[in-house]
């Protein structure tokens, strides 16, 4: 049976990010990793960019072959794994053949979540994911007229500008009452949204699905508060799930991904997991959650990496901070940590409709808890860095709350000078 | 550009014994020269200047600021395939002292004239033997010159012994400062041709060498109580010895080479001069043993038996053919232009006593010393010696040294 | 890995002038306001000032959080390289940024970065007090790194030998096509020389007297110019030997123009043999032969400024150095080897000895560094074109006492002591400085040999005449 020290099933963000951490200190060990896709590595991040055309997809691969073979990696794209048989550390790929590994690596992210409306299976929908989900939407991008996006996450909004641009009719339909919900406040979302309804596409909150049926060159969406949106298009992003399913016979801790510790290791020794697929401590409370974003897919497999090549530096896991970054018709809206502001929290918010700026800072006991900002210039980087660290800004809080980047830039260079 | 004058080779001139040996210098197609002037000197190495100036001798020429810096130069020089030539003299020669000591160790075949000179202390600028006379033990090769023509014949003889495999040392050839630096004489000059047939290309750092397309240590630190280090000196030192003696053989085939290719005649080692039938003899060393011979001749007209054994070479000392010479007279008398201070004597005295040890008979000697700071020694002083020698009768015990220059 | 050039900020330079963010500005986005530049300088509440600026990472997370391979890192330059066509402006890499490296532009509508203007950096160029510099130490240790250490494993310096260092990155530099000579001192002490039928050298090696290194490799280079070979000749010597015993040989090949590299390695006295007192070792300094007792207490003269005495030879160049300063270091040494394939090259560097200076084997280079920054080391080269010029300033030194307190052979001294050495070194700058500016009358600042703004190397001294 083929043999490889570490592999690594999956080959986005996190299972990158942990094969560039295993080589910086283990330059030798066999190392296998397995890709879902046929195609080099990918960013699903990108997907939205190579529907609208802006993105080549032969120039978005986030690695080359070159790359494997000098860092002596296989790269085996086109396959999945479909068992682990955890106590003989054999891994079965869906082509039948076999690994035996010493260390295994669960990078194997998430799919979309297909929401049970009715009817649903029963007409042509597109889900944007993978590089074909991509491909498939974008040759069908200059029939459409009218759309209909199910969801209004950051993989729907960025599709429902592409495909407004495009020169179709859009509808979003959100079941909750604010778009990007969990990633902006309602006050930041109303802001997104008012540039959206400038370009015409219609956002449609609070609006729940109840059925789906065939309609003349398309599909009809039945809402709840009775009223029907149609379009020759339906694209649903109603979020994602891990890619659990094949470890449903495995004694690996399952709840709503893999559930991991701080070194990103599974319930079972030798067995890590990182990125979409895992559930890790949260920043801001006991709970693992999912954080399926890509800042965390990179720390996560960078942890979970050189905790597989005994990395003597590795520190563990802070836990998981929401990080999102989101640009739209040119504007750019920031978001780093929780919105959820704790009881005593000091919340201060600004915001003008006119230049479209947005701001609002979360302090809790003199430490950033949550920043949000539309228009307004912060480093998000610095930011994540000052809430992770549990900066205490007491004594620069005026300065910080009038001049957020500014003074994070200036704390942050005199603490890592 | 003007046009070189080539050197005069295969001609007779006139010329003084600076001027020969600087010629002969130029014959044998020297790579590197580095001086410093030093009377009674520097006349020699004004001429080698000239020379490379002139283009007649296409050498590297080294104005030094001293002579440990001279010698210093040819050192590296050596160590990176030249033949080299140097002069000095008296107070030169003491200053040159530590890379001397040095150079036959490494093995080099630097050729440097010692125009004699006498010694401080007093202050003397005049010739005698005694710089020479004190470098005796450090391992130089030294040949003594009685003619302007000999310090010609003998620096170019001087670099074939000095670059023989089985030798590699370096040669002093002396001159006397004064006598024959300054004494201008006739002389032939070999053609260059010959003297190129004699010498050939040199070959000098076969075996120790500083070139980055070989890499050695050269000279590496030896020694230590215990391992391989006492018995690597050994080696070394043994090496040098079988070296030195080798040279005996070396400088007898140079010279019956060299009277082949030029019909000139030196006697290597020693020469005997009327020593057939003999029963009293001089022992002379360098200049001197013209006016020796003079004296010779004289007291052969008056049917005395007498002869002289000039030494040419005196380092290495040429032992057995100097006892073979003496060891049947019944008296013979050594004149030194130098002084062994230790017993009192003249050095050549001491060396050709001892040569004469363990034969079966040991004839009478005695120590004469002449010619100190540059004073003449005369037909006048050998008849002295020559009379002194032949009332000598077996007598026990030292005999005093006789200083002819004294005045009682 | 390859080490790149870095743009260094010394804080305690800035004047905040903001020139820096205009010409970034200028250069990058065609504007002369600092909001459009690539770098920040800030000010804090206590007029402190801090730098944000990328840093060129060398494991950058801003390139792994890039969903569109917009971002990589040059191998050749380290520079972290932005490509505008992949790019979709998703921001997510201004979070993987923890120093505000990479951050949106607003009138630009993209992200921006430094690119170290491609090698020549317009912030540096502008920064008139010297806050920022573009270091090119990698190049350095990238050649360095590159090249054959000449000497073996296991030389049998002391612990932390400064010597040694120089021994090695000398001979690295200068390379095989040389003949070493390293007269009696630490450099044969150590074994470089060979001991016993084994060298510790890889390219030919002398030892040569204490006496006659200069003309003794003057004899050689000379035999291998007349035979057309390219052969470096190069002396590591001691203080001793070449301020005092072997001086007048020195000054002879140095006069004569001699084609040598003649590197002094400069411990402050016979550290091999025991510490014993030379011309160099400076005044009130503990040595065996200059010992504290209670009629005397240590050296009581001055140390014999030997750089400069080679100065008034007029060598092809003179220079000092100090290992607490390699770039500049390296620098003087491209230069001295430059200069000897046409004259006699000097170069003077500082080399404090951990068992003759009594102080702890892992601060020889702190120490090193003291000197220079109390100006009781001056760094400085001389051409005869150009004249003597100072290569680090002189003014605002740290405090004597930061380099005196140190050492264990100046514990003992007085405060008259130590007046008196201050004085001196008042006196060593004060000739220093006039030396200079009676030089930088005479020749255009053009000729002088220096760093250019890319970096790069000018010519040699010696083609500058």
């Amino acid at each position: 049976m083929e043999q490889t020290h570490y592999l690594i099933a999956g080959a986005s963000h996190a299972a990158l990010a942990a094969m560039h951490a295993i080589r910086l200190v283990d330059a030798d060990g066999s190392l296998t990793v397995i890709g879902r896709d046929r195609e080099l590595p990918y960013s699903p991040t990108l997907l939205p960019y190579v529907v609208s055309g802006r993105t080549d997809p032969q120039r978005a691969f986030l690695r080359d072959h070159e790359y494997f073979t000098r860092a002596r990696a296989a790269y085996r794209c086109g396959h999945a794994l479909v068992r682990i048989d955890p106590a003989n550390r054999v891994a079965e790929l869906d082509d039948g053949s076999r690994l035996r590994f010493d260390k295994l690596l669960l990078a194997t992210g998430a799919r979309p979540v297909i929401p049970p409306i009715p009817g649903l299976d029963a007409v042509p929908y597109h889900v944007l994911r993978t590089l074909e989900d991509a491909l498939r939407l974008r040759a069908q991008l200059p029939q459409t007229r009218r759309a209909i996006v199910l969801g209004a996450g950051l993989v729907g909004m960025h599709a429902a500008e592409n495909l407004s641009k495009g020169g179709a009719r859009v509808t979003i339909v959100e079941q909750q009452q604010q778009v990007l919900p969990g990633y902006f406040d309602a006050q930041a979302a109303r802001i997104i949204a008012r540039a959206f309804e400038r370009a015409d596409v219609t956002i449609r909150t609070g609006a729940r699905a109840l059925a789906i049926e065939a309609a003349a060159g398309g599909v009809t969406l039945r809402l709840a508060d009775g009223s029907a949106v149609s379009g020759d298009l339906l694209l649903i992003s109603a979020g994602v799930t891990p890619v659990i399913d094949f470890l449903a016979d495995t004694p690996i801790q399952c709840d709503r991904g893999v559930v991991v510790d701080a070194t990103m290791q599974t319930s079972v020794e030798r067995i890590w997991a990182a990125g979409d697929v895992a559930q890790a401590a949260s920043f801001y409370g006991a709970h693992p959650v999912l954080n399926g974003i890509l800042p965390n897919a990179v720390e996560q497999g960078r942890i979970a990496g050189m905790a597989m090549a005994g990395d003597r530096a590795l520190e563990g896991f802070r836990g998981a901070v929401p990080l999102n970054t989101y640009s739209y018709y040119g504007q750019h809206a920031v978001s780093v940590g929780s919105g959820a502001a704790p009881p005593g929290a000091e919340v201060v918010e600004s915001s003008d409709a006119e230049s479209a700026r947005y701001l609002k800072i979360i302090l809790d006991e003199g430490r950033l808890h949550g920043i949000f900002a539309i228009n307004t210039p912060i480093d998000p980087g610095v930011m994540w860095q000052m809430v992770r660290r549990r900066l205490d800004l007491s004594a620069v809080r005026d300065r910080f709350l009038a001049q957020p980047r500014t003074m994070g830039r200036l704390l942050m260079s005199s603490l890592l000078r | 550009m003007a046009a070189v004058a080539p050197l005069p080779s295969g001609r007779v001139l006139a010329c003084d014994g600076n001027e020969a040996a600087a010629l002969a210098v130029a014959l044998a197609r020297v790579d590197m020269v580095a001086v410093y002037p030093i009377t009674p000197q520097s006349s020699l190495v004004e001429y080698l200047a000239k020379f490379i100036a002139d283009g007649r001798l296409q050498a590297e020429l080294v104005d030094a600021e001293g002579e440990h810096s001279v010698l210093s130069v040819l050192q590296g020089a050596a160590l990176a395939g030249a033949r080299t030539f140097t002069a000095t003299s008296g107070p030169g020669l003491a200053f040159m002292f530590e890379p001397y000591l040095r150079t036959p160790g490494m093995r080099l075949p630097i050729v440097m004239s010692i125009v004699t000179r006498d010694t401080l202390t007093p202050q003397c600028v005049w010739g005698g033997h005694q710089d020479a006379m004190s470098v005796r033990e450090a391992g130089w090769v030294q040949m003594y010159c009685e003619t302007v023509q000999e310090v010609l014949d003998t620096t170019i003889i001087a670099y074939r012994v000095a670059e023989q495999r089985d030798v590699m040392l370096p040669v002093n050839v002396c001159h006397d400062g004064n006598y024959l630096s300054y004494g201008t004489a006739r002389i032939e000059l070999p053609e260059q041709d010959a003297v190129d047939t004699f010498l050939g290309a040199p070959d000098v750092n076969w075996h120790a060498a500083l070139d980055p397309d070989r890499p050695m240590a050269v000279d590496p630190l030896t020694g230590g109580p215990a391992g391989a280090g006492p018995a690597t000196f050994v080696r070394y030192r043994r090496g040098q010895c079988a070296g030195m003696h080798r040279a005996l053989d070396a400088i007898r085939d140079a010279h019956r080479e060299w009277a082949r290719l030029t019909g000139r005649n030196h006697a290597p080692l020693i020469e005997r001069y009327r020593m057939e039938d003999a029963e009293c003899a001089i022992v002379t060393l360098g200049s001197m043993t013209g006016a020796a011979k003079d004296a010779v001749d004289e007291a052969r007209a008056a049917g005395r038996r007498v002869g002289l054994v000039k030494v040419k070479t005196f380092r290495p000392f040429p032992a057995t053919d100097v006892a073979d010479a003496l060891c049947k007279l019944r008296s013979f008398g050594v004149v030194d232009r130098s002084v062994d201070f230790a017993w009192n004597c003249g050095p050549l005295y001491r060396e050709v006593v001892t040569a004469l040890q363990g034969g079966t008979r040991t004839a009478t000697s005695q120590s004469f010393i002449g010619g100190l700071a540059g004073a003449d020694l005369t037909v006048e002083h050998f008849q002295r010696v020559i009379e002194t020698v032949g009332q000598m009768r077996e007598v026990a015990g030292p005999r005093d040294t006789v200083w002819l220059d004294a005045q009682e | 890995m390859p080490a790149y050039n870095t743009i260094a900020f010394h804080a305690d330079r800035c004047d905040g002038c903001g020139k820096c963010m205009i010409a970034c500005a200028q250069a990058k986005s065609a504007s002369d306001s600092p909001r459009r530049a690539r770098l920040e300088v800030l000010a804090d509440d206590a007029g402190r000032f801090e730098l944000t600026m990328c840093r060129q990472c060398a494991d950058p997370e801003c390139v792994q959080s890039c969903p569109a391979a917009a971002l990589a890192k040059n191998a050749a330059t380290g520079v972290i390289e932005w490509d505008h066509d992949k790019c979709i402006d998703c921001l997510l890499c201004t979070v993987g940024c923890s120093f505000a490296g990479i951050a949106l532009d607003e009138a630009a509508g993209h992200v921006v970065k430094c690119d170290q203007c491609g090698g020549d950096p317009a912030c540096v160029r502008a920064c008139k007090p010297g806050a920022l510099e573009y270091l090119t130490m990698a190049r350095i240790y990238d050649e360095a790194g590159s090249l054959e250490d000449l000497f073996v494993q296991g030389l049998s310096a002391c612990q932390g030998c400064n010597t040694e260092l120089i021994m090695r990155h000398t001979l690295r530099r200068v390379g095989p096509d040389t003949v070493v000579a390293a007269p009696p001192g630490c450099v044969p002490g150590m074994g470089a020389v060979g001991y016993n039928g084994l060298t510790g050298t890889k390219v030919p090696v002398f030892h040569p007297l204490l006496t006659n290194t200069a003309p003794m490799l003057a004899g050689l280079k000379r035999v291998y110019k007349r035979k057309g070979r390219q052969v470096t000749a190069l002396a590591l010597a001691g203080d001793g030997g070449a301020a005092d015993v072997g001086f007048q040989s020195l000054s002879g090949a140095a006069e004569r123009g001699e084609e040598i590299l003649f590197l002094v390695i400069d411990n402050e006295g016979y550290m091999n043999t025991g510490m014993q007192r030379s011309s160099c070792t400076p005044y009130g300094a503990w040595t065996t032969t200059t010992p504290v007792g209670r009629e005397s207490h240590g050296k009581s003269q001055d140390a014999k400024n030997l750089p400069l005495l080679m100065v008034g030879h007029r060598c092809a160049y003179v220079a000092t150095a100090s290992t607490a300063f390699m770039a500049d270091f390296y620098l003087k040494l491209d230069r001295a080897l430059q200069a000897s394939k046409t004259g006699f090259a000097y170069l003077h560097v500082y080399s404090p000895c951990t068992t003759g200076w009594r102080f702890p084997s892992k601060k020889n280079i702190e120490v090193a560094r003291k000197a220079v920054e109390s100006n009781f080391v001056l760094l400085w080269e001389y051409t005869p074109a150009a004249g003597l010029r100072l290569t680090r300033s002189v003014d605002d030194p740290v405090p004597l006492s930061e380099y005196l307190v140190a050492l264990g052979k100046y514990r003992h001294l007085t405060p008259e002591q130590v007046a008196h050495l201050e004085q001196h070194i008042a006196e060593n700058v004060a000739a220093i400085k006039r030396h200079a500016l009676a030089e930088a009358a005479a020749p255009p600042a053009s000729t002088r040999p220096g760093i250019s703004s890319a970096g790069a190397l000018q010519g040699p001294p010696a083609s500058q005449a």
